[in-house]
């Protein structure tokens, strides 16, 4: 079976190195270009003196250690678009290595040569499934941590990397997207039977999951916390602290909602009742956040989710696959 | 007597249409099966469930005495080559050789499956996708045989073929399973394809056998009587009347025969092959009744 799996898949695997390789040319040097200028403008030293507290006192060092930030995020805003292109990677593993893997041999019919050999479809299914799973989990590990390296200092010097697209390319969830998006290829291809029809499902019911799982699920995975603040006080939240803020605002002093998606402050002594909107006296800023020590805890229960869903995909594929004839 | 191939009360369930129902038929070990019927009769569907890749709605299938779906041993023993000879497109036919070896760990023939594509004269390094349709025919029974089945399904395995390949193609069959003891279940929608060859027939339509049994019993069983024209009563000697056609004067009827002689009123014609599948496959047509078209019957 292993030579059988790697006769039938060696051009797929070749393109992907070379692709893979493409790819690396292009990430390394502006990497290394990345890593190089946020060590040379100081971000590295100013935001490790930040700490990772969700609040800090507004002083001269907090101020100039946003606008290196800003100023870093300036000059390479233009490779967060890069980022998004990392987002994309794992479906193209579910396409081009997951739907045709079971569509193909029924399209072509020769399902009906290999599942009659000496060879039980059990064991066929486990050995396809099993080999390019563990390919494909070897180059999501080397991509997650490629993008990692090369996605931390943009992360680190603009909102954190529990934001979208930030969160979605780093740790250890990339791998399990990836498993997922294969699963799901080959799923639709022991459902659908033909390749283009799978391509198509696996490339949709990628996206429906992916976007379900972070637009719903994964805001809920702990209960936010929520903060408040004088707008007069010296208090600020830490950019440093990378917390996902997931809404703020100013509240009036009976706690209701005056002024969304805003805040007010530093004001001066006698209070800032006067500002735009005339909040009133007593007004605070409001906050809610999942904190930035959650990371590991979001990526765990993230991947959790999809592996569950990745290895229920694998168990009806090989359901499917005892079906067809 | 040694069965290679036994169905009882098989039957095989798309949706709701039946592919095949009630099915009983025996194939005995060491024959040359031909199972005939038009497009769409479930002779596919017959061959699948013998060789494992469907599993029966009802009924069951036997292949020496073990169900195909059981294990690995059993289709150690089947050689298969499905419709249209499915090889994979891009390997050679060397590489396909190799492959079997990889995949038939209990026994394969490698060396046979080489020396019959080198006496055919097929490139073993030609991608198989670019092989004529009779030499790709020709690799699938190659690797079929390099097995060394004890049964061979072939699934209308000449039906793409020209006349020539056809020809060929039957021709390294025959010589192959003739040095073995293999018993081949082969179909087709043609008898003419299998008649010389063939020493056991099976005829199946509209999902249900019509007829099963050895060539030679089945030519002397049956008989083509001419006589005056007649009406439905029985006659001497005739089991059952297949097919009857009556012109004015006279009928023309495809019979079985019973006991004792037949009635001398009648003239008695020797039967081909043909005339009794034929006979057989004119009685069981069902057609589509024309109201389905929205044409007055």
């Amino acid at each position: 079976m292993i030579w059988l799996t790697w006769r039938q898949h060696r051009k797929q695997a070749l393109f992907t190195l070379v692709a893979l390789g493409v790819l690396g040319a292009i990430m390394v040097p502006t990497g290394l270009a990345m890593h190089a200028k946020y060590d040379s403008l100081g971000l590295a030293a100013c935001r490790a003196a930040l700490g990772s507290a969700s609040m800090i006192t507004q002083t001269e060092a907090v101020a100039r250690c946003d606008g290196l930030g800003h100023q870093f995020q300036q000059q390479f805003s233009s490779l967060t678009f890069v980022a998004v292109l990392f987002v994309i990677l794992p479906v193209l593993v579910g396409v081009f290595f997951g739907a045709p893997l079971v569509a193909r041999e029924v399209e072509q019919g020769t399902h009906r040569l290999v599942w009659t050999q000496g060879v039980s479809r059990l064991h066929w299914a486990l050995a396809k499934f099993g080999l390019i799973g563990a390919i494909t989990a070897v180059l999501a590990v080397g991509y997650a941590l490629g993008v990692s390296w090369w996605f931390q200092p943009l992360v680190s010097a603009s909102t954190g990397r529990l934001t979208y697209i930030s969160f979605d390319v780093q740790g250890i969830v990339p791998i399990a997207y990836t498993l997922f998006a294969l699963a799901l290829g080959v799923f639709a291809g022991t459902y659908w039977r033909k390749v283009l029809p799978a391509m198509g499902i696996a490339m949709v019911g990628y996206a429906v999951v992916r976007v379900a799982v972070e637009v719903f699920a994964r805001p809920r995975y702990l209960p936010p916390q929520t903060l408040s603040f004088s707008p007069s006080g010296k208090q600020t939240p830490n950019l440093a602290s990378g917390d996902w803020v997931m809404e703020q605002g100013v509240r009036n002093a009976a706690g209701e909602m005056v002024l969304p998606d805003a805040q007010i402050g530093p004001c001066p002594a006698g209070g800032c009742g006067n500002g735009p909107g005339d909040v009133g006296p007593g007004a605070y800023n409001w906050l809610r956040y999942q904190p930035g020590d959650r990371f590991w805890t979001f990526q765990a229960i993230e991947t959790g989710v999809f592996v569950l869903l990745t290895a229920a995909l694998v168990y009806f594929a090989i359901r499917r696959v005892r079906t067809i004839a | 007597m040694e069965l290679a191939v036994e169905a009882r009360a098989l039957g095989k369930r798309y949706g709701r249409s039946w592919a095949l129902q009630d099915c009983a038929l025996e194939v005995p070990a060491g024959r040359i099966a031909a199972l005939v019927g038009p497009n769409g009769a479930g002779k596919t569907t017959l061959l699948h469930l013998a060789v494992g890749l469907l599993r029966p709605d009802a009924g069951e299938v036997r292949v020496f005495g073990r169900d195909p779906r059981d294990g690995t041993a059993v289709l150690a023993d089947i050689g298969f080559v499905a419709q249209d000879t499915p090889v994979y497109r891009d390997f050679t036919a060397a590489e396909l050789i190799t492959m079997g070896g990889k995949l038939n760990r209990r026994r394969w023939d490698a060396a046979l499956a080489r020396d019959r594509l080198a006496t055919l004269g097929i490139p073993p390094d030609k991608p198989a996708g670019k092989l004529s349709g009779g030499q790709r025919a020709q690799v699938a029974l190659a690797l079929a045989l390099a097995k060394r089945p004890r049964l061979l399904l072939l699934d209308e395995p000449i039906a793409s073929l020209d006349p020539l390949a056809r020809r060929e193609f039957m021709q390294t069959l025959m010589g192959a399973v003739a040095e073995s003891e293999t018993t081949v279940l082969l179909s087709s929608h043609l008898l003419a394809d299998l008649e010389r060859s063939c020493d056991y027939l099976i005829v199946l339509q509209t999902s249900r056998v019509q007829l099963t049994g050895p060539v030679d019993e089945l030519l002397d069983t049956h008989r083509t009587l001419v006589g005056p024209r007649a009406g439905s009563e029985s006659i001497a000697g005739v089991a059952k009347v297949v097919r009857a056609s009556h012109t004015e004067r006279q009928s023309t009827l495809l019979v079985r025969r019973g006991d004792g002689p037949i009635d001398p009123l009648w003239t008695e014609h020797e039967v081909t092959l043909e005339d009794v599948v034929l006979a057989y496959l004119a009685d069981a047509d069902t057609r589509v009744n024309p109201a389905a078209w929205g044409v007055p019957a």
